[in-house]
């Protein structure tokens, strides 16, 4: 079971593709690639065209135009037992056992009748549901539902699992049970692409984004890659002038920010400075003490993943976080 | 294939779960069985012995009555009492005396007491002693304080309390409910009702007191038997012959219905003829219940995976093409164990129950073994289903909700009413030309076709209409995989019917 996966060099490549709904294009000329055995977040607004583009890479619909390799073929259908795919939304059968199901999907995907009922056994019991095992999915809770639907979809241990909100709807707890599933996958050398909203999942789990708006890819790359796309700053608060920090080389921009004051402290400003990529932020601290200039706080933390999706996807990401 | 056989394994075993699949399968074979046992039970049981009371002031018809009513008993006795023969004579006896073919040789020759002396050395050890049937009707002695001297209005009133259940009479020591009065007037001669005289008004005649409106049979017995003896009276006093009479009333011309389609010699239309005539009836309605039930699952079954969005995982790992066969051969499936159980349940019951020769019963058992019904019944089931059951793939897969798909499938419904409504008319005249216009409608075709198996239908629609029946399923089973694999992914809206004849094209 813990057999690493056929070393491909990649498990999934689009190239070029197009999906017109009427006039509509939900997906356009996209293109992009993984390499195996990472985690890989998908991320963009409602709307965006990731559903879309997770079901032509199922082939359940098929491209408009443009082409989509899945672990070597050209067609995902010739490989599903080696795929496996947890859609955005969930759904079992009610009446049957949360066993049952588990292995009816395993099965599906060329598992044995009895190698399936003793993976889905084994699955619930590894992931706390050990005592729901024969009872009928109704009688869960939405969030057990969602988890074992989540197993349901990994239960014949696929080299390639696509996963489209995992996290919506789970609570804390359950959303750390999920990322530990996934995290466990990829130690396996499993491929993981999942697409999500949640911006600290994709910075905690992913090695890589794939970041889409309005049915276009916007950026593919790794997290620190990401990180990169907007200007390093540094925030500062003081109550003394500042014009000298702007003749400093490394910094490129200063703005006063909206003031945040402490009550009973005297006026003291808050400013962000962006500085250039290569600057260290260490001169800036060091050009402060040169100035006198004194500090009541340096802050010099990276931009978070959402102020990255916020800033690449524009005024759409305004709707998406609102949801 | 092997997906599709997974698919299917799944809805059959899942479905073989359910409550309704065991009731369905329960249910059917127990109203058969409750069908056929009810009336015996009844005619056992049910009915008890009813008593009445005659006062019959004229002297002269109490005996007509009775001696009628006596008759009518001993033609029970004699019909159980040859039941009684049939079942307990020691198959090696050579008694083979069976019991008088009429009600009068029975009684003239000692009736069940005589008969059962004769029988008695050829049963079989095991045989219990003979029951005679309870008498249906049972004269019951007048109550106290009744004057059976005075006018019927008096009379009457002091029965009303009995008659009412208010009060019980005394029959062999055992208080009874009093059913009936009959009371006949001293001058019922003078109230003879006579053509020849028809001005007259008709005066006070007899009278028939009776809270019970629904059985008639005692009344009926009654007046028939007192008007044979009036008449038989009347027969006297014109100076006629009233045996001659009786005679003439008896003569007969023999009067035989033949079929000219049997071979020759057997060309009697029996019982059995008409068992095979209506019997296909009760294979149309079988075809159309199992049908229906099964289509109505099918429907369920697709909008509950469409709404709980499963068809997404199903489809990532089988094909549209796979999962809807796989739909149509598991549910279809279910279908066939259901109908199968019943076909064998009216097969068991129809054994058990089938007894002696001549048995209704046992000659429907004959006409089923022997004719081709259960053949036919297969072949028209089998396309039958796979035509409705494609229709309502398509139809389940365009739609999201349950109510969104029953407002379609009452049109459906109604189609599918047609067939059921000219169940009846069908068999009076099987090849006639609404029987052939129907036959030719594939949707039509099984219920049709099957209603008229029995009635030698023209070798062109039995095999023209099987051949339009295949064509049309197969085709039917082409379009319903074409909408349903971009059907079934759809949300929103259902689709207007130029769309879908639209996605036909892709």
């Amino acid at each position: 079971m813990n057999g690493s996966p056929t070393s491909l060099a990649s498990p999934l490549e689009v190239r070029g593709v197009t999906k017109l709904f009427g006039d509509f294009r939900a997906v356009d000329d996209v293109s992009f690639s993984l390499p195996a055995g990472s985690i890989h977040g998908f991320l963009g607004p409602n709307g965006a065209g990731k559903t879309t583009t997770i079901r032509m890479i199922l082939e359940i619909i098929k491209p408009t135009s443009g082409s989509i390799n899945v672990l070597g073929h050209a067609s995902a259908l010739e490989v599903r037992q080696r795929i496996g795919y947890l859609p955005e939304e969930k759904g079992l059968y009610k009446k049957m056992k949360c066993w049952a199901v588990i292995a009816y999907f395993a099965t599906l995907k060329g598992l044995s009748r009895k190698a399936a009922k003793q993976r889905a056994f084994e699955l619930l019991e590894r992931y706390g549901l050990k005592d729901f095992a024969t009872k009928p999915t109704e009688a869960l809770s939405k969030g057990m539902g969602q988890k074992v639907q989540m197993l349901a979809s990994i239960a014949h241990d696929p080299e390639f699992v696509i996963l489209d909100e995992p996290f919506s709807g789970l609570d804390p707890v359950n959303q750390q049970v999920m990322e530990d599933i996934i995290r466990d996958m990829a130690k396996r050398g499993r491929t993981v692409l999942f697409s999500t909203h949640v911006m600290q999942h994709a910075e905690r789990l992913c090695d890589r984004i794939l970041l889409m708006a309005k049915g276009r890819k916007i950026f593919d790359g790794t997290v620190v890659e990401a990180k990169r796309t907007i200007p390093r700053r540094v925030r500062i608060e003081t109550g003394n002038d500042i014009a000298r920090l702007r003749e400093l080389s490394e910094v490129v921009s200063i703005r006063e920010l909206e003031a945040t004051n402490v009550a009973g402290s005297p006026t003291a400003a808050h400013w962000e400075l962006e500085i250039r990529e290569n600057a260290d932020p260490q001169s800036i601290l060091q050009a402060c003490f040169a100035s006198g200039i004194r500090l009541r706080s340096f802050n010099q933390s990276d931009p978070t993943l959402h102020e990255v999706f916020m800033r690449l996807v524009g005024p759409d990401a305004k709707e998406a976080t609102f949801r | 294939m092997k997906y599709a056989f997974l698919v299917a394994w799944r809805e059959y075993a899942e479905n073989a779960k359910t409550r309704g699949f065991w009731l369905g399968m329960i249910l059917v074979p127990t109203i058969m069985f409750f069908s056929s046992q009810v009336p015996i039970w009844l005619e056992k049981k049910g009915t008890p012995t009813r008593y009445y009371a005659l006062v019959d002031q004229s002297g002269t018809l109490a005996s007509v009555i009775e001696s009628r009513l006596e008759k009518l008993h001993q033609r029970q006795v004699l019909s159980s009492i040859g039941e009684y023969a049939a079942k307990y004579v020691e198959p090696s006896s050579t008694f083979k005396t069976p019991p008088p073919s009429s009600v009068e040789t029975f009684m003239s020759s000692g009736g069940a007491k005589s008969y059962l002396e004769q029988l008695r050395p050829n049963l079989k050890p095991s045989a219990p002693a003979f029951k005679p049937p309870r008498r249906a009707f049972q004269v019951a002695t007048l109550p106290e304080g009744v004057n059976t001297n005075a006018d019927l209005a008096t009379m009457i009133g002091g029965l009303r309390p009995y008659l009412r259940g208010e009060k019980s009479v005394q029959v062999d020591g055992q208080w009874v409910a009093l059913s009936a009065a009959i009371l006949i007037p001293r001058d019922i001669e003078s109230s003879i009702v006579r053509p020849q005289n028809k001005s007259d008004r008709p005066k006070a005649g007899i009278e028939y007191w009776s809270g019970n409106l629904a059985d008639t049979k005692l009344r009926d017995e009654v007046e028939s038997s007192i008007n044979t003896e009036i008449r038989r009276r009347e027969y006297l006093s014109r100076g006629m012959d009233a045996a001659a009479i009786r005679e003439v009333e008896q003569t007969f011309a023999p009067f035989a219905s033949l079929n000219p389609k049997k071979e020759a010699g057997r060309e009697a239309v029996s019982k059995t003829d008409i068992i095979k005539q209506w019997a296909p009836s009760a294979f149309v309605y079988l075809l159309w219940v199992s049908i229906f039930a099964i289509v109505q699952m099918l429907l369920t079954n697709i909008i509950e995976e469409k709404s709980n969005r499963i068809i997404e995982v199903l489809l990532s790992s089988v094909t549209p093409g796979e999962l809807m066969m796989g739909k149509l051969i598991g549910i279809g499936a279910v279908g066939l164990t259901m109908v199968g159980s019943w076909i064998c349940a009216l097969f068991g019951i129809l054994t058990w129950k089938a007894g002696a020769a001549g048995d209704v019963t046992g000659q429907v058992l004959e006409v089923l073994k022997s004719s081709n019904l259960i053949p036919m019944f297969s072949v028209y089931f089998l396309f039958g289903f796979v035509m409705y059951a494609a229709l309502i793939l398509a139809l389940g897969s365009v739609c999201n909700t349950l109510k969104e798909a029953q407002s379609y499938m009452g049109v459906i419904t109604m189609v599918m009413m047609v067939p059921l409504m000219t169940m009846t008319f069908i068999p009076k005249d099987p090849n006639g030309l609404l029987a052939r216009v129907l036959s030719w409608i594939p949707i039509y075709t099984p219920f049709t076709m099957m209603n008229r198996v029995m009635a030698d239908p023209p070798w062109v629609d039995v095999v023209g209409t099987l051949l339009l029946l295949i064509v049309s399923t197969t085709i039917s089973l082409w379009m319903a995989g074409k909408v349903f694999r971009i059907g079934i992914l759809r949300t929103g809206q259902p689709p207007k019917l130029l769309e879908m004849l639209r996605w036909l094209r892709r």
